[in-house]
């Protein structure tokens, strides 16, 4: 190709690729127009996500569009309390409302959440160029409603991942002593018994080196629903356990009397063997929720566990808040044998799939304006660094981007680990009274962390716990 | 008949602020607990059920056990509230060297919210990294854990409670003492009373009110109390340390049971007006009857 050639194609590309982002600027500020006295109030989690949306994408918003945007970023409960109680009262305080996709079957089961499939449809002049609900991974099927409309925009989704040292686990010393003690070599589980070896070994080493090092991670809080979580979206699936142990479509039966599984022999097995992991983590884990075990990963306190993805980045990337940087590696969770034929056979799945969307609250009184953002931040355009600022992927093509691509160097692969074998995760069942059962028999499973149940006679309970809450609530008849 | 018509000027922006803000909602929950109300159960819509929610709370072993640990926690922790102030009362009517500066720090929690207290406790006291545990293994061998020690747990609250609200029943107390007459401690120096007879005999039947005074306003709010535990155990382990302020918090925010939630609310109003109506007999008749 001659340089005069080259200088034409070049002046081409600017030329359509500055076009192109003039057509994409023209929409925004044209759409935007009639809602310029209007200001955009959300609510949502303090995650790094949603604080990513707050101190970046509002704020690019707002110069393009003119429409001033509040986010506000607070804890989870405060959150939800918030976002239920307008939604309730019907005040409209909140045009967007992050929805955990866990409570969204409880917010559609209420009608709380305007169809944003509908309303683009009504409204053909607010629907962007550059928004498609086709952009976004199956993830967003979780939002879908029975018309199969979307009710949320998807804002992150990661899995609760299997997080091992490499440096731990490729030093030559601790490998041979492995070797020596296990007759194996130190590679990432893949079986509970592998796991339950390798955390015994590693609490062990810590101890006998003077190290603060254990093997294992346990999310495992004494008052807090993350213990709840652990168990049934984490630990549970791996034994086979899916749904919580509740069968909706046998009258929502929880006790294998009734046909449940929430107190099988699986959920027992499972139960202590979470239980036998808990003792040999360290020992703040008695107090920890989802925050304290990223921290003490972070930390360098452990050698291997179950972390949720959204603290992977900062994880593996942050020196400032991590000791273990460039020292993470990711697998899948170890299972019992046979999971892994079940789950790609169509039942079941490995782990929890969470992550969440922005949706608008049907009494939002700015709906309009409030789409407006959702499909900004549904671009794919603002994806790449999005998932660079925080590890979570909503939309296909962000995969592929160079940016997130070194990215997923960096965190030993987590990206290509969501893309590839995502399919084996799973979101919280389409219960519309998830916090309800959840609450209900929490209470119980606190007592077996504190050993005044036993797992046995506990999980007994708690399937009775949870088919008692059921009947009350009116779904169990 | 000028001047009350003024008066009752000037008071009607209390009072309409007081009648929406307190007394309609206070009405309404009243009306809820006579409901069965679950927005996300089978029926969303709030149904009449009478007495029911007040007849089940009795049978209600996870309210009982609340009740239960909110009764001992408002006794350990007033009680020791009260003496500790009193005697810091009595510390701060002595000068000494940096007074000041003492009775400022002293008072420093009080200006803390309860969430931050909370938080901060929970920083102090998380097994292996807080800087309690760590030092009370370090000095004495004690291992503490508070995510899996009930009476641990329990006893912590009870710290932090005093250590964030003890100063708030000292001042309270350095100003009834401070207005105390000095004649009859002169005449009972005179006469030969000892410190526990003057104590006994003066100091106390003439702070009586602002003892009461002091042990209400602490009662109500220990029994009330939500935000340093929420923050510091979650009502755990187990449920050590689920006051009826977070049982209530539980019941209606994530478990949205306003119906019950409602109820519960109702019944420890009303058990705090008992309580309180009892302590006022219990610690004023008797000045009265000496009067009479």
């Amino acid at each position: 190709m001659n340089f005069v050639l080259k200088v034409g194609v070049s002046a081409l590309a600017m030329a359509v690729a500055s076009s192109a982002a003039y057509a994409d600027d023209s929409f925004w500020k044209e759409a935007a127009k009639p809602y310029q006295d209007v200001t955009l109030r959300g609510v949502t989690e303090s995650t790094p996500p949603s604080n990513y949306i707050r101190e970046v994408l509002a704020p690019e918003f707002e110069e393009l569009t003119g429409i001033r945007v509040d986010i506000e970023t607070t804890s989870w409960d405060q959150m939800y309390d918030k976002a239920i109680k307008d939604m309730e009262a019907g005040t409209g305080i909140y045009d967007m409302i992050y929805i955990e996709q866990d409570i969204v079957y409880s917010y559609l089961s209420r009608d709380f959440l305007t169809d944003t499939t509908k309303l683009l449809a009504d409204n053909p002049s607010l629907k962007a160029p550059t928004y498609s609900e086709n952009n976004f991974t199956t993830f967003a099927n979780y939002f879908r409603g029975e018309n199969d409309h979307l009710y949320g925009i998807p804002m992150e989704a990661f899995i609760k991942i299997y997080l091992y040292r490499t440096d731990l686990f490729n030093d030559p010393d601790i490998k041979a002593a492995f070797k020596d003690q296990t007759g194996r070599d130190l590679v990432p589980a893949t079986t509970h018994a592998e796991y339950a070896e390798i955390a015994q070994f590693f609490t062990t080493w810590g101890k006998d080196h003077d190290m603060d090092l254990w093997g294992t991670t346990a999310q495992a809080h004494t008052g807090h629903p993350a213990s709840w979580y652990e168990f049934f979206e984490s630990i549970a699936p791996t034994f086979g356990i899916y749904n919580w142990g509740i069968d909706a479509n046998n009258n929502y039966a929880a006790s294998v009397a009734n046909g449940g599984a929430m107190n099988s022999a699986e959920a027992k097995e499972a139960m202590k063997w979470w239980l036998s992991m808990r003792d040999i983590a360290p020992p703040e884990s008695n107090a920890s929720t989802w925050t304290e075990v990223g921290t003490t990963f972070g930390a360098g306190r452990a050698a291997q566990g179950l972390v949720y993805g959204e603290n992977a980045g900062w994880i593996a990337a942050d020196e400032t808040k991590s000791l273990v940087v460039g020292n993470v590696g990711v697998a899948l969770p170890p299972l019992q044998d046979g999971i892994l034929d079940e789950v790609e056979g169509g039942t079941g799945y490995i782990g929890y799939y969470d992550g969440g969307a922005f949706g608008i609250p049907a009494t939002s009184k700015s709906q309009e304006a409030a789409m407006l953002f959702l499909q900004y931040i549904g671009q794919d355009q603002v994806q790449p660094d999005w998932a660079v600022a925080a590890p979570r992927v909503t939309n296909k093509t962000t995969y592929d981007d160079p940016k997130v691509q070194a990215m997923n160097d960096e965190l030993g692969g987590y990206y290509d680990l969501l893309r590839d074998k995502g399919y084996l995760f799973a979101g919280a069942p389409a219960y519309p009274f998830h916090a309800q059962v959840r609450e209900a028999t929490a209470p119980i499973l606190y007592e077996i962390l504190t050993g005044d149940l036993g797992p046995e006679e506990g999980l007994d309970q708690m399937a009775a716990k949870a088919e008692s809450e059921l009947t009350d609530l009116g779904y169990r008849k | 008949m000028q001047s009350n018509k003024l008066g009752w000027i000037l008071l009607a922006p209390t009072l309409v602020i007081l009648f929406f803000f307190g007394v309609l909602p206070f009405l309404y929950v009243v009306f809820v607990s006579f409901h069965q109300w679950n927005p996300f159960a089978a029926s969303p819509e709030m149904i009449f059920n009478g007495a029911e929610n007040f007849r089940r709370i009795v049978f209600d072993d996870a309210f009982l056990n609340s009740l239960g640990v909110t009764a001992a926690f408002v006794v350990f922790a007033v009680f020791s509230e009260l003496i500790i102030g009193y005697l810091l009362a009595q510390a701060f009517m002595k000068e000494f060297p940096g007074k000041s500066l003492f009775r400022t720090i002293h008072t420093l929690p009080l200006i803390m919210a309860p969430i931050i207290v909370g938080s901060v406790w929970k920083l102090m006291t998380t097994p292996s990294i807080g800087i309690i545990p760590h030092y009370l293994d370090e000095w004495f061998g004690i291992t503490m854990n508070i995510g899996t020690s009930a009476p641990v747990a329990f006893m912590t609250i009870v710290i932090m409670d005093i250590w964030h609200w003890t100063p708030l029943v000292t001042l309270t107390l350095i100003a009834a003492l401070v207005s105390l007459p000095r004649d009859p401690f002169e005449q009972a120096q005179i006469d030969g009373a000892n410190k526990a007879q003057t104590f006994w005999h003066i100091t106390l039947p003439m702070i009586t009110p602002a003892v009461v005074a002091t042990v209400f306003i602490r009662l109500m709010d220990a029994m009330r109390t939500v935000d340093e535990v929420w923050m510091l155990t979650g009502g755990g382990p187990g449920s050590s340390t689920r006051f009826l302020g977070v049982h209530i918090f539980k019941e209606v925010f994530p478990k949205t049971n306003y119906g019950y939630g409602s109820t519960i609310s109702v019944i420890v109003l009303y058990l705090t007006i008992v309580v309180c109506w009892l302590l006022y007999v219990s610690m004023l008749a008797p000045r009265k009857n000496r009067k009479g």
